[in-house]
């Protein structure tokens, strides 16, 4: 039996998980999503034209239609790019912290002893720019699932090694017990 | 034919060695299911009423598996059904038949430790569900009331300008009665409802277990572990306040992705009607202990902003700007009054009832603006936690926190974003540093 302590705990001295410092997504990652929005946007783009020729009608307000479409356009490329910016991983000891958000930032926390199962998955643009997305599921549900896009092909598979040992590990000692 | 075959193809047994449950099924295909029994969550022995003329029960075993696969079993005689419930859920299992029956004796004694009597169903019939009953209540009426309307039109027809006087008192005489007698069936269906599905609802401690039965028409006896309760809850509104009830929440980890409506409806196991004693008890048996005193967190006020904004400005905004293009809804305005007037109150209340508390062992959270309800939860059951802050809130030090279990997702919104990291800070560590099973 292990020798049994019950310490007073400090609060103060337990260990940060704002203060750990982030691995941010690869600057490929960048291209992968811009590559992602024109598409988007070249498809909405193709529908609008469609729409405005087909429409006799709306002659006249074709400007506010295409200022329209331009203003979304910059909406959506200003607001991937803040949560870009925002992005970011941990893999601790014990736990996988994940920051992300495009107004407000996000924090997630996953013990690794309450991961269920891991994936890697790897889009078609991602797998060009040797990226991948890591997926972390818990039993908390669609809200407690980890997505972390963006990392080198390479880390993303020595992480998910990483923490399928961990898996493991917990799982005999758990049954040792 | 089919069934009869499928019938003779359907078997189970429990593997005492391996600890898994076997069901063989299937004509053509051929399935075998076997369960790990330590992944069962609860057992639930069913007689509705045609089982219960024959003189059969059915059995349904929950477990958390990702699949949603839930082991069922249709017809199985009570002995069985006894074996079954005395077996799945405990760990160790009894072989050979002498002791089996020598088990059920003592099984027989259990001495219920919660009994909900007649008078307390009557009270709670009384005093919740009302939502639910009044949409019931509407779905059924609205055709009915329809109907009479048409009726009436026609009996209209041929009268005079003197009747048109009597009618109009009339109605409004009739107005009031038809609001009371709406009232009156909304609580009459409403105990009826309560009486037919909790008739006979009692608890009792069976082993390692809690055996929870209820049912008037369609018996059901429920068995579940407590180390596999997620949250804990139990709420209570003014009236109950007043008669000394409270309505408790077992909750269990939902199966998998399949999260809505029923099936987490399935995962919740109501009580109903119990006294703070029996809570407290119930508790104890659940959790190991009742929750001592803890840390108080209460949010900023800041936390009123967004529902005053959404519920209560803008609708009423936007009533008034059409108020004064639209001259039809002149007389309508009171009615936006009043709800100004209530909405606002109640949003108050809800800030005021919107509470965390946390000791080394337990996690409380209260919320609700009618029915107060207080949620219980050991940090080792959080499977992910979330903390979110709004860019316009890091100046005055305001954020929130999402704790995920695999029961559903705790809320404390607007507390002092320092403290929040230091609780979570406190509970990562609680967690990883713990061997507790979270199931």
């Amino acid at each position: 039996m292990e020798e049994f302590t019950n310490e007073n705990i400090d609060l103060d001295k337990l260990p940060k998980y704002q203060e750990v410092t982030l691995t941010a997504p690869h600057p490929n990652y960048w291209k992968v999503i811009l590559i992602n929005i024109f598409i988007f946007l070249f498809f909405a783009g193709v529908c609008l034209t469609a729409f405005l020729f087909l429409n006799e009608d709306i002659k006249h307000n074709r400007p506010f239609f295409i200022g329209g479409y331009l203003v979304v356009a910059v909406l959506i490329f200003i607001l991937y790019r803040a949560s870009f910016k925002k992005r970011g991983f941990a893999l601790r000891e014990k736990d996988i912290v994940y920051k992300s958000g495009i107004i407000a930032e996000t924090t997630t926390i996953v013990p690794l002893n309450r991961i269920q199962h891991v994936a890697l998955d790897e889009g078609i643009f991602s797998r060009i720019f040797m990226l991948g997305k890591l997926q972390i599921f818990t039993a908390g549900g669609q809200s407690g699932h980890l997505h972390i896009a963006g990392i080198e092909i390479e880390k993303a598979r020595s992480m998910k090694e990483i923490l399928l040992r961990k898996l493991d590990q917990i799982e005999t000692l758990a049954e040792d017990q | 034919m089919y069934s009869y075959f499928n019938y003779r193809n359907f078997t189970f047994f429990l593997d005492e060695q391996k600890q898994e449950f076997v069901i063989n099924k299937g004509i053509f295909n051929k399935t075998q299911l076997t369960v790990q029994l330590d992944k069962i969550q609860q057992v639930n022995i069913n007689q509705n009423l045609l089982q219960k003329i024959i003189g059969i029960y059915g059995l349904k075993v929950d477990t958390a598996g990702s699949e949603g696969k839930e082991v069922s079993i249709k017809a199985i005689d009570e002995e069985i059904a006894n074996n079954l419930r005395e077996h799945l859920l405990s760990r160790k299992s009894i072989s050979n038949k002498e002791t089996y029956t020598e088990k059920t004796a003592t099984f027989q004694e259990d001495i219920p430790f919660l009994k909900v009597s007649l008078s307390t169903l009557f009270k709670v019939g009384l005093t919740s569900n009302y939502g639910s009953t009044i949409a019931l209540l509407l779905a059924f009426i609205y055709p009915v009331f329809d109907n009479a309307k048409e009726f009436l039109k026609a009996f209209d027809m041929d009268k005079g300008q003197v009747e048109n006087a009597v009618e109009s008192l009339f109605t409004l005489f009739s107005i009031g009665i038809l609001i009371a007698a709406f009232l009156f069936l909304i609580l009459a269906i409403n105990v009826i409802r309560t009486f037919v599905k909790y008739f006979e609802f009692h608890i009792s401690k069976h082993k390692h277990s809690l055996l929870i039965s209820h049912g008037l028409l369609a018996k059901k006896n429920t068995l579940l572990s407590p180390n596999k309760v997620q949250i804990t809850s139990y709420d209570q509104n003014y009236f109950q306040k007043k008669m000394n009830l409270l309505n408790m929440n077992l909750k269990q980890a939902s199966s998998g992705e399949a999260k809505k409506g029923k099936d987490l409806e399935s995962n919740n196991l109501q009580i109903p009607g119990c006294n703070p004693t029996e809570r407290d008890e119930l508790i104890k048996m659940i959790m190991g202990d009742i929750p001592a005193k803890g840390k108080l967190f209460i949010p900023n006020w800041r936390f009123l902003n967004l529902p005053i904004f959404f519920r209560v400005v803008f609708p009423v905004g936007i009533f008034f700007i059409l108020w004064a293009y639209i001259s039809e809804l002149n007389p309508y305005y009171p009615a936006a009054i009043i709800y100004f007037l209530l909405a606002v109150p109640m949003i108050y209340i809800s800030y005021k009832r919107h509470q965390l508390t946390v000791n080394k062992e337990f996690i409380i959270k209260r919320s609700g603006i009618w029915d107060i309800k207080h949620s219980l939860l050991f940090p080792h059951k959080i499977q992910a936690i979330t903390t979110f802050q709004y860019p316009w809130h890091k100046s005055v030090d305001v954020g929130h926190v999402n704790l995920h279990t695999a029961a559903g997702i705790i809320h404390f919104k607007y507390g002092n974003y320092t403290e929040i990291k230091k609780l979570v800070n406190y509970w990562l560590y609680q967690i990883e540093s713990g061997s507790e099973e979270w199931m």
